[in-house]
């Protein structure tokens, strides 16, 4: 489980970690955004260098980015079998008996891969670099303009932080029930079906009991301190554009910009 | 049948930027049908060193040796489910482990694991619940609606139930009233000196080493720091302090009462004793 990569914050000094919550998550949206236009490979090259930059400059590794991407692999072999079964157009490539793979199944499946690796790396460059407190922060930050068509930006912000704040906590606590049933013998990795329902029952149960405990002692904690979430709150850190904020915006429109014109003006 | 560490290490999180040695090269042995107990402040890796008993963590250098078995850091482990059925390991705050309707389902779940008729489970499991002091009108009460401490106990009974040759216990007595905690510790004990079980206990509580256990292990920054037995270890009360650990009272008493000119025997090792050593130097000097 501690093995988990995508989404977990990583926390090294660099001028990315440094940034703005809010020039990183729009920058990353704009990203996003570029990547949906159909602009070609030459339009993923540009965005697989820029999102290389920002990844050596944010001093993460590419191994990193590698064990992010794993789980993803499963389905896109999937997909490639489902693929290569229906997809008939383009040149047939390699026939077996009666199956014959044409291109178009292969190139489409890159072309989902390429997409998938690019969405990886990016969300991670955001992710690995920003304190989950910092994003919760940005979020609500960003959500504030909609507060007069009533999006409640505080409670969001709110719940994706207690959200997030035990999200490590439910993963070892996860962790130790497993622990303390396999010492009562429960073996989750095989058994008949009863013996697998139980053994998972008996680590369900347990994280229920303590999720809704944690849940509770929380809100207690919470209201003994006075908190009541339509009130106005100062914050103890204020968030603050600098300059590099602005030239990774910059840059961000600029390659969304680039990739709309690939894909419709060349 | 030893039980052993040789040059045994541990990482947690390995190949990512959390990684932490949290045993490094750890060599012990620990006397078999005694009860010995692993000390250090937090962090210092105890939790981590009694989760190699029962395989729960598997060395990343080094064997471990239980019961005939040699856990190493290469090979998957066989006979993996026989081994916790002989080594029974209660962890920190047991009671969230807890999760049947009743208290004597629970604690049944255990030996059923390990082949016990639904029979023979509900007899070993009533058994243990006695051996822990609840009754059977517990038997039949949810286990989630008990007090904390009521809790735990059902949580050490159901490692009771599975009757292990080895009963490893991380911290069983943090956070219990001291009538609880004399009671289960006074269980282990017996445990040890009437069923011939080998015990093992990670506390903080040093009066609790001091009149229930034989051994001593002393765990510092994920190393042993000292490994010897409890009287040996109490009688330089200065190495004590040096290892951050604030003696038992007895022993305070006797160093204080040395300091002032009492003659105070290695040997006076209970309230009752040091008692009557003072009196008859009183009445001598009077
Ligand atoms: N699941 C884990 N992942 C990463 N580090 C851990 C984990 N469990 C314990 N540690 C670290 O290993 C060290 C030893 O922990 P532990 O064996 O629980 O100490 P103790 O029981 O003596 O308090 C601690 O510094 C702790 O932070
Ligand atoms: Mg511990």
């Amino acid at each position: 489980m501690a093995n988990i990569t995508l989404g977990r914050y990583i926390p090294l000094d660099s001028p990315i970690h440094r940034m703005d919550p809010r020039a990183k998550i729009l920058a990353m949206l704009l990203v996003l955004i570029a990547i949906f236009f159909p602009a070609g490979w030459l339009g993923y090259a540009i965005i697989f260098v820029a999102a290389s930059a920002v990844i050596i400059i944010a001093r993460l590794s590419f191994s990193f980015i590698w064990r992010a991407m794993k789980p993803m692999l499963f389905m896109l072999v999937f997909l490639f079998v489902i693929n290569s079964f229906l997809l008939k157009t383009g040149d047939p490539l390699l026939t077996i008996g009666s199956f014959t793979l044409y291109s178009d199944a292969v190139f489409q499946t890159l072309y989902i891969a390429v997409r998938l690796l690019l969405m990886v790396m990016i969300t991670t460059c955001l992710t690995a670099t920003t304190k989950p407190l910092d994003m919760t922060l940005g979020i609500e930050d960003l959500l504030k303009p909609f507060q007069k068509i009533h999006v409640p930006a505080h409670e969001i912000a709110m719940l994706i932080s207690i959200a997030l704040r035990f999200i490590p906590d439910l993963i070892d606590e996860t962790e130790r029930i497993i622990k303390a049933q396999e010492s009562r013998g429960v073996d989750l990795k095989e058994g008949k079906i009863m013996e697998r329902i139980m053994a998972i029952l008996s680590l369900i149960v347990p994280l229920f009991v303590s999720a809704f405990q944690r849940a509770e002692d929380l809100a207690n904690a919470m209201e003994a301190r006075g908190y009541s979430p339509g009130e106005e709150r100062t914050r103890y850190k204020v968030l603050k554009m600098e300059g590099r904020d602005y030239v990774l915006l910059a840059g961000a429109a600029a390659l969304l910009a680039c990739m709309v014109w690939l894909a419709y003006f060349r | 049948m030893p039980i052993s560490f040789e040059h045994v290490s541990y990482i947690y999180s390995k190949g990512t930027p959390y990684e932490y040695t949290a045993l490094k090269d750890v060599c012990l042995d620990i006397e078999e049908g005694k009860i010995t107990a692993i000390i250090g402040q937090t962090g210092s890796g105890k939790s981590t060193l009694v989760q190699h008993l029962n395989a729960l963590l598997l060395p990343e250098e080094g064997t471990v040796h239980i019961l005939d078995r040699a856990i190493t850091a290469s090979e998957k482990p066989k006979q993996l489910k026989s081994l916790r059925g002989d080594v029974g390991l209660v962890f920190q705050f047991p009671e969230y482990q807890l999760f049947e309707e009743t208290v004597l389902k629970d604690v049944a779940f255990g030996p059923k694991n390990f082949g016990a008729s639904e029979e023979e489970a509900k007899k070993r499991a009533i058994h243990a619940l006695e051996l822990v002091g609840l009754s059977d009108k517990y038997c039949e009460r949810s286990p989630l609606e008990l007090s904390g401490g009521q809790k735990r106990r059902v949580a050490i009974a159901g490692i009771l139930a599975m009757d292990p040759k080895v009963l490893v216990l991380d911290e069983p007595t943090a956070g219990l009233d001291p009538k609880g905690t004399e009671a289960m510790m006074t269980l282990f004990h017996d445990l040890n000196r009437k069923h011939g079980k080998t015990v093992l206990i990670v506390t903080h509580d040093m009066e609790q080493v001091f009149r229930y256990c034989d051994n001593v292990v002393v765990m510092e920054d994920g190393k042993v720091r000292t490994h010897t037995n409890v009287e040996s270890f109490f009688r330089d009360p200065a190495a004590c302090r040096d290892m951050n650990i604030l003696p038992p009272a007895l022993i305070r008493m006797k160093e204080m009462l040395k300091e002032n000119g009492f003659d105070i025997p290695e040997d006076v090792l209970s309230t009752a004793a040091l008692a009557d050593c003072i009196a008859r130097q009183v009445k001598n000097h009077g």
